[in-house]
């Protein structure tokens, strides 16, 4: 069985917290699932949102920046958009989540 | 025969998007499953077409968990869904492995 | 593989950028929301005629 692959991005920093909780919620249904903060600084996340992106990690998914300050604020692993473009490539499904 | 359709909505602001898809959808003879989260669960309350979703649809049903963190009471159920339909993400992976297609609003 | 790119709203830099790589060496399709009166039938069509749909912000 193959496992679908979903990428979540998040342009807005009111979406980005719940984004990644979605992420989460279909890794635990089996699917490679990683979320993409874009465009906007986000504050630091508490400890319980850190422990739910560990979990998305513990499950082979991840959560990406495009802005430099986030992966160094929140640990997030860093982005180009050029690399963003190569990785929905590989995606089954791709979700431009909430507003932007 | 139609193919199947499950659209996850995270935008509070395309309703409108999600009812036209679903009517055009369903004269087809697709089956429909749509899924509101986060600030899209106020769809359920402020939205005066939410209930004819609900008979139009094959599926429909909201995080409880979203619609609780916009600030309503999880027993005040939306008109159109039971209890069952205050669900969790999980709904969003039923539309990605059982429905042939898929589209975001 | 056949991509249908969906725009809900005129799309910026950013977007255009990505859709040029998702779509690179791809049959691929766009449908414009962003209209008064979309057609919801033909996007329909076209959701049923494409291996995936991304329905920019």
């Amino acid at each position: 069985m193959e496992y679908k692959k979903v990428c979540f991005m998040y342009r807005s920093n009111d979406y980005a917290v719940d984004g990644i909780r979605s992420a989460l919620g279909l890794a635990v249904e089996n699917m490679y699932a990683y979320g993409v903060v874009m465009d906007q600084e986000m504050d630091k996340l508490d400890e319980h949102n850190l422990e739910s992106i560990e979990m998305l990690r513990d499950m082979e998914g991840e959560i990406y920046s495009t802005i430099p300050a986030n992966v160094e604020k929140n640990s997030f692993e860093s982005m180009t958009i050029e690399e963003l473009g190569e990785k929905l490539r590989d995606m089954s499904i791709v979700v431009p989540y909430g507003l932007k | 025969m139609a193919k199947s359709l499950g659209i996850f909505v995270t935008n509070p602001d395309n309703f409108q998007h999600v009812m036209g898809v679903t009517k055009a959808a369903k004269a087809k003879g697709s089956t429909v499953k749509v899924f509101f989260t986060w600030t899209a669960t106020h769809n359920a309350k402020k939205e005066s077409d939410f209930p004819a979703l609900c008979n139009l649809a094959d599926d429909v049903s909201i995080c409880v968990d979203s619609y609780k963190k916009m600030g309503y009471d999880i027993s005040d159920v939306p008109e159109g869904l039971d209890e069952k339909k205050m669900a969790t993400q999980a709904q969003h992976g039923i539309i990605i492995e059982d429905f042939d297609c898929y589209i975001s609003f | 593989m056949k991509v249908l790119n969906v725009y809900r709203s005129e799309p910026d830099e950013t977007v255009k950028k990505l859709v040029e790589i998702v779509t690179r060496d791809r049959e691929s399709d766009s449908f414009d929301l962003a209209v008064d009166s979309p057609d919801y039938d033909a996007l329909v069509d076209k959701i049923f005629d494409a291996d995936q749909t991304i329905c920019w912000w």
